[in-house]
């Protein structure tokens, strides 16, 4: 095994030759990292520093490679569906049938951060109203004008109701600019009166039989869409088959989240494990590859938990993450200020859950998108975390605002106050813009002072 | 022999010599920040040392804290402030169990353990609103010096009501009050009362007594009873504000057991 160690873009470049001679099998998207700043114009890959196994480089170049692979699909005669908002239960449906290609344009919101705001995106998106007071996803507005970062969808929809009002507005507005959405309502979770019927959802939260009804009947609109964009019944043996693939990588991924957060020394950084994790909700278009990415990693994991190694020091304090960041070199910086990562829930813990296959299939699907921590109450979320937290043995906790998301307005208080009085960790809320570099001074303060902070209560 | 504590903050930097065994202090003084941090503070720091009678050899340790601490090349390590505050207050308040502590560039809101540790913290976030940075934009806009800033407030018989929680649209907020005849006493004291409010917004649902007020905007008089009022209850000042960062940064470099 590789001895495992982080290391800089530049380190790359000779690490990756090295691994190529040792006899590196690569798949055909694969190559050495600086070919995504040569050609594609990632230059913010240069900044940051990466994990050097050839588990995680095939994670990087899956993730750079996307988009020729929604193109190569488009090619080959299959469907393309732009799952907006909804974060994993669509791309489940859609994957299930083989002609259909699902795909996340909201992830747009990456491309300001990689390639260092050179594909004027957000300036589109501001240029069409939707200004910096909105989330940064609003750079897939961009995206759909230039078409240059994904081809234009065969089918585009959006969950809508209970999620951000800022992304709402967003995608209101690419409708406006002819881009048609299958619109599907996801209503606000709410905890089930005295004496109304009423379901366990994974993750534990409760809601009222009559709302999963009704996401079950939004989610049969989608699946008619869905079926008639094929050309082929989504059917419930069919979606069935679906779901199992998919409960085998979000089984992957819960392997590889509880091997890497509670290892006595971190065996993967926690850029990688966000971009990871992240496969959970749409595949990076690919979800057999997806899996084998995962496998791989796992893998890798598994070898450096068994040899007691790992790429940070046995002290580095154990850090929860909330909310993923608009700009990836944050998680460079945990680890800059001798933290690790341990324990995350960025916004779609339910996501991770494994879709029951005891149950009629659109029943499944309805309950795990009830689940959906973002269309319940901050309190319900709180206690997720503070569950997930507690479970992995967290010593402090990061909340990440993302500028202009409504979510993020008022929750992070109420996570951050729960997070204190029920398990006494510190707490720090930050914001990460999409790129940082003229916040880096504020930014590692706050996190030094949070990791000083749970140094001192250890003594 | 002495340690050194150099708190390199937005608006000053400060500098404490302590004595490492009797833990006093032997100088201490204060600089305007700059674009060459690294050079004010070595020219604070020798000067501290000839008036002292010391060198550069008999200094044991240094530690640097603030937000330009990691430009001060002859610090042997660095510390947040956060940190820092809680130490030097802790010395000289051992009984505090909050800290608040409003600088140039940000404020903070300390809660302490009974030993005096940081249990835990709140910071504001990329806004000067509560802020000394605020004091100064409304000195300027009233062409008045900072040092008035207090005796105007105390004279203040209706404070003004600042809505705006930015201190760009604030700035605006004061053009519009001054046009409409509201004095300048009133303006100041509303300011200091809208930082204060910002500050108690910061400490959420409750702030552990005894509290102490520190930083460079402990030293603005008024700031202490704005703080009073919107946070409920008494505050004390802690004794030479603006340096405890440095200080608690100097204890923490005479303190061997102290790892990073």
């Amino acid at each position: 095994m590789n001895e495992p160690r982080i290391i800089s873009f530049d380190e790359w470049d000779s690490h990756y030759i090295q691994l190529r001679d040792a006899g590196m099998m690569e798949p055909s998207y694969g190559g050495p990292l600086r070919r995504h700043v040569d050609d594609g114009g990632d230059t913010r890959l240069l900044r940051l520093r990466y994990d050097n196994s050839a588990a995680s480089l095939r994670l990087w170049n899956f993730l750079l490679t996307e988009e020729d692979r929604l193109r190569a699909a488009r090619a080959e005669g299959k469907k393309l569906v732009g799952t907006m908002k909804d974060l994993g239960t669509v791309p489940v449906m859609a994957y299930s049938l083989p002609n259909l290609v699902a795909f996340y344009p909201d992830g747009a919101w990456w491309i300001p951060c990689v390639m260092e705001m050179n594909a004027g995106l957000l300036s589109i998106a501001s240029s069409l109203g939707i200004d910096e007071t909105f989330c940064p996803v609003r750079a897939m507005i961009g995206a759909f004008v230039t078409q240059a970062h994904f081809p234009l969808p065969d089918l585009l929809t959006c969950s809508v109701g209970a999620t951000c009002d800022d992304f709402s507005a967003i995608a209101q507005r690419l409708e406006g600019l002819d881009h048609p959405i299958l619109w599907w309502e996801i209503p606000s979770r709410r905890h089930p009166d005295t004496n109304e019927a009423s379901i366990i959802l994974p993750g534990g939260f409760s809601a009222p039989v009559s709302q999963v009804e009704f996401v079950k009947s939004e989610l049969e609109r989608i699946r008619i869409s869905i079926s008639n964009l094929a050309g082929m019944p989504l059917d419930d043996k069919t979606l069935a088959r679906g779901i199992r693939a998919a409960n085998r990588v979000r089984r992957i991924l819960s392997e590889l989240r509880i091997l890497v957060f509670t290892a006595e020394i971190c065996p993967m950084p926690a850029l990688e494990m966000q971009i990871a994790e992240m496969l959970a909700i749409h595949y990076c278009s690919d979800r057999e590859e997806a899996e084998i990415v995962l496998c791989e990693l796992l893998t890798e994991v598994r070898a450096r938990v068994s040899e007691g190694v790992g790429v940070l020091s046995a002290e580095a304090v154990r850090v929860f993450w909330v909310n993923p960041v608009a700009d990836l070199r944050t998680m460079n910086l945990l680890e800059d200020c001798g933290g690790r990562i341990c324990g995350t829930e960025y916004l779609f813990a339910h996501a991770l859950d494994e879709i029951r296959e005891d149950l009629p299939p659109m029943e499944a699907l309805a309950r795990i998108a009830l689940a959906d921590p973002m269309v319940g109450s901050a309190n319900d979320r709180a206690q997720r975390i503070i569950e997930d937290a507690c479970a992995f043995g967290a010593e402090a906790v990061i909340i990440s605002r993302i500028p202009g998301a409504s979510h993020c307005a008022t929750e992070g208080e109420v996570i951050a106050d729960l997070v204190r009085s029920e398990l006494g960790l510190p707490v720090v809320e930050i914001e990460v813009p999409p790129i940082t570099d003229a916040m880096i001074p504020t930014l590692r303060t706050r996190i030094e002072a949070l990791i000083e902070t749970a140094i001192r209560r250890n003594e | 022999m002495i340690s050194v504590g150099v708190d390199a903050g937005s608006r000053a930097i400060k500098i404490v010599l302590l004595d490492t065994q009797s833990r006093e202090v032997v100088a201490s003084g204060v600089v305007a920040q700059g674009v060459h941090s690294n050079d004010l503070a070595n020219d604070l720091l020798r000067d501290l040392l000839e008036r002292s009678g010391l060198g550069v050899g008999d200094i044991t340790r240094t530690v640097a804290t603030g937000y330009a601490r990691n430009m001060i090349d002859f610090a042997d390590t660095t510390v947040t402030e956060i940190t820092c505050h809680a130490r030097g207050v802790h010395n000289v308040a051992p009984e505090a169990a909050t800290i608040v502590e409003i600088g140039g560039q940000d404020s903070k809101l300390l809660r302490l353990g009974s030993n005096g540790s940081v249990r835990d913290f709140s910071m504001n976030d990329r806004c000067a609103a509560g802020t000394g940075r605020f004091l100064e934009v409304v000195a300027d806009r009233l062409s008045v010096p900072l040092d008035q800033l207090g005796p105007m407030a105390a004279r203040s018989q209706n404070p003004a009501s600042i809505s705006s929680t930015c201190i760009v649209f604030a700035e605006t907020e004061i053009i519009g009050l001054l046009a409409t005849g509201i004095s300048a006493d009133d303006i100041v004291a509303g300011v200091q009362n809208s930082i204060a409010i910002r500050i108690a917004a910061m400490a959420g649902r409750g702030v552990a007594a005894p509290v102490v007020f520190t930083g460079g905007v402990a030293i603005v008089p008024g700031m202490d009873r704005a703080l009073e009022s919107a946070l409920g209850q008494s505050i004390s000042i802690a004794p030479n504000p603006q340096m405890t960062g440095a200080l608690g940064a100097a204890i923490i470099a005479a303190d061997k057991n102290y790892n990073k």
